[in-house]
Parts: C-alpha cells; structure tokens; sequence
C-alpha cells in the first residue's frame, strides 16, 4: 500500500481540479502537503478537505517573482507535483507571440523556474520525487491544441533532463500524460463542441473520461518509495483512448 | 466597427464562402460542415482582427452572425455596435 507518511509534499495549481485531487490524495496518505494557486480562497477550502494540517502559498506562476517569494517560504520537499497549466485552443494561422507567451509562460516556463529555483535554494531533499502533469496531446496533437500540445511536449522533454542532471541526488521526474479529465477546464472546453462532437469524444474512451482522482492515484505512486527505480518516464492514463487511435 | 467589414472578414476566412453568403442573420452553426474547428476559427478571428477575446460561455450564447458582432462590439472598449 502506498504510504506518503513524513514527505512534504508541494501541489502547485493546487486549487481545483486535478490539483485539488493530488493534494487530498497526497493527505490522506499521511504527506504533509504545501499548496498553491493564485486564489487564497479556493486554497482554503481545498485546505479544509485534507486531512493533515497544511501550509498554503498564494501565486502567480506566471510572475518570476512569485515564484522566487514562493520558493523562499516552502520547507523543504520530498516530492513536487505540477499542475498549474492552462487549456487555450488557438488555430495555427492565428498565432501570435501573445499567445505563445500566455500559454508557455505557465505550462512551461513556470515548471523550468521553480525547479530551477528549488534547487538553488537546497529546498529539494535527497530521494524526492517530480511529478509534472502532461498530457496525451505531447504526443498526439489535435486541431486547434498546436500550442498547448507543445508546451506539454517540452514540459515532457524538460522533466526527462531533470531526470538525468538530479539522479546524483536520488530525485527522480516523471510526467503522467493524461487524457481528457472531468474538470472545470472540460467544462469550459465542452461550450466549444456540438452535441454530437461531445458524443463522439466520449464514446471513444473504452474506460470513460478520467476523474481527478485518478490522476491523483498515479500522482501518488510516482511520488511513493515503491516508485524508486522509476525516473524519466511518461505514464499514460488514457481510458484506453490510444487503443483504437489510427494516429 | 462596421457589421459589414465583420462579415466580409468571416466571409474572406472560410473557403466555401463567398462573398454575400453571409448576412447579420446567419446561423453560424448551420454553415457547411460546421465543428469546433470552425468555433476556433471565429474566436481566433475576432481575437486576432478585434482584439476581443470571447470565452467558450459567449460563444455559445451567440446564435446569429449579429449575435457575435454584437458581443464583439460590447467588449470592444464597451464600443456600441453600428448595424
């Protein structure tokens, strides 16, 4: 059974969603957990969901200095989990260097930063763990995701490279590459389709659309002991979506 | 912010449109072969021409070509719209 009993666990996007999943999951399983996100209400009713006591950081991921008050203010951590990230579906005509720089800027830039920063700072313990959620489109792109398909991929890429300049000190990175979850971001993504777009990206999931909790579940493995030997990999939670895929 | 020069940029967008295929009471949803691609297309267009970006709740509040022009200009710098 995997136990997370005396680890300090940092949840960043921690405040809905997935996030807020790892952060219950990683409580109930006895961590110690820091969260994040850059609405302090939300953190707090998060906070009321976990079961041991936790510490909570307002920020911007998107603001270098936030991330440098943030890194300052945290204990030492034996895992990291990164969910903070954003869904905005742009044609590939219409980019221009804003968008670009909006979705990289927290998908990406805010992953490579704060590890960055954790580690300057000796805030990494020896045998910590980085779980950094990507997501299924790295490797299978769709129509309109160019740009977070991308960002996903070097988040992948980077978390691969933390794998290798970290093993001295036993800290291992993986990505869990995930499918459509049930969060509000699909909620959202949902007033884009037509009924029968929606059916049709439904009934292709032999398993079903995830739930948070199943990332979490993962999240907790890649952060647990039993995960030891398990370092830059990519784990795929995808309902059995890839099965039937003729890409 | 002239209806006119909105329609004819969504006219000059979609290949299998032609010019005075689309009118202010247009059902946007009707147009051939319509798919979130197409939802994509108009939001990136009226973010990229506009500067307005609309989220997935207006868009799907629009029923009419009108309809878009219409939320477009009440976001443009709270513009009034000119039929």
């Amino acid at each position: 059974m995997i136990n997370l009993k005396g680890k300090t666990i940092l949840v960043t996007g921690a405040s809905a969603g997935i996030g807020s999943a790892v952060a219950q999951l990683c409580s109930d399983l006895g961590a110690k957990v820091c969260i994040t996100g850059r609405n302090m209400e939300r953190l707090i009713e998060v906070s009321k969901l976990l079961s041991i006591e936790s510490e909570l950081f307002q920020a911007d991921l998107t603001l270098e200095k936030d991330i440098d008050d943030l890194v300052k203010a945290l204990p030492s951590i034996d895992g990291w989990v990164h969910c903070a990230g954003i869904i905005e579906p742009f044609p590939i005509k219409f980019i221009q260097s804003k968008h670009i720089k909006s979705m990289f800027t927290i998908n990406f830039d805010s992953a490579c930063l704060l590890s960055s920063k954790l580690m300057q700072l000796k805030k990494i313990n020896t045998s910590a763990s980085f779980v950094f959620i990507s997501s299924i489109s790295a490797q299978h792109p769709y129509k309109g995701g160019s740009l977070y398909a991308a960002s996903k991929a070097a988040l992948e890429s980077f978390s691969r490279s933390i794998a290798l300049e970290f093993a001295s000190k036993g800290v291992r990175s993986n990505c869990i590459s995930a499918a459509l979850v049930d969060t509000q971001m699909f909620e959202k993504t949902k007033n884009a389709l037509s009924e029968t777009e929606l059916l049709g990206i439904l009934s292709s999931y032999p398993l079903g659309i995830g739930q948070p909790m199943d990332v979490a579940h993962a999240s907790a493995f890649l952060l647990s002991d039993q995960a030891s030997w398990m370092t830059g990999s990519v784990l795929t939670l995808d309902g059995g979506l890839l099965l039937n895929s003729k890409k | 912010m002239e209806i006119d020069d909105f329609i004819k940029a969504i006219e000059e967008e979609f290949d299998n449109l032609n010019p005075g295929d689309v009118s202010p009471n247009s059902v946007f949803r009707d147009m051939e072969g319509w798919s979130s691609m197409h939802a994509l297309i108009f939001v990136a267009l009226i973010d990229s021409k506009y500067d307005v970006l609309l989220n997935g709740e207006e868009l799907k509040s629009c029923v009419t070509i009108n309809d878009l022009f219409d939320i477009t200009c009440l976001k443009l710098n709270g513009g009034a719209a000119k039929a």
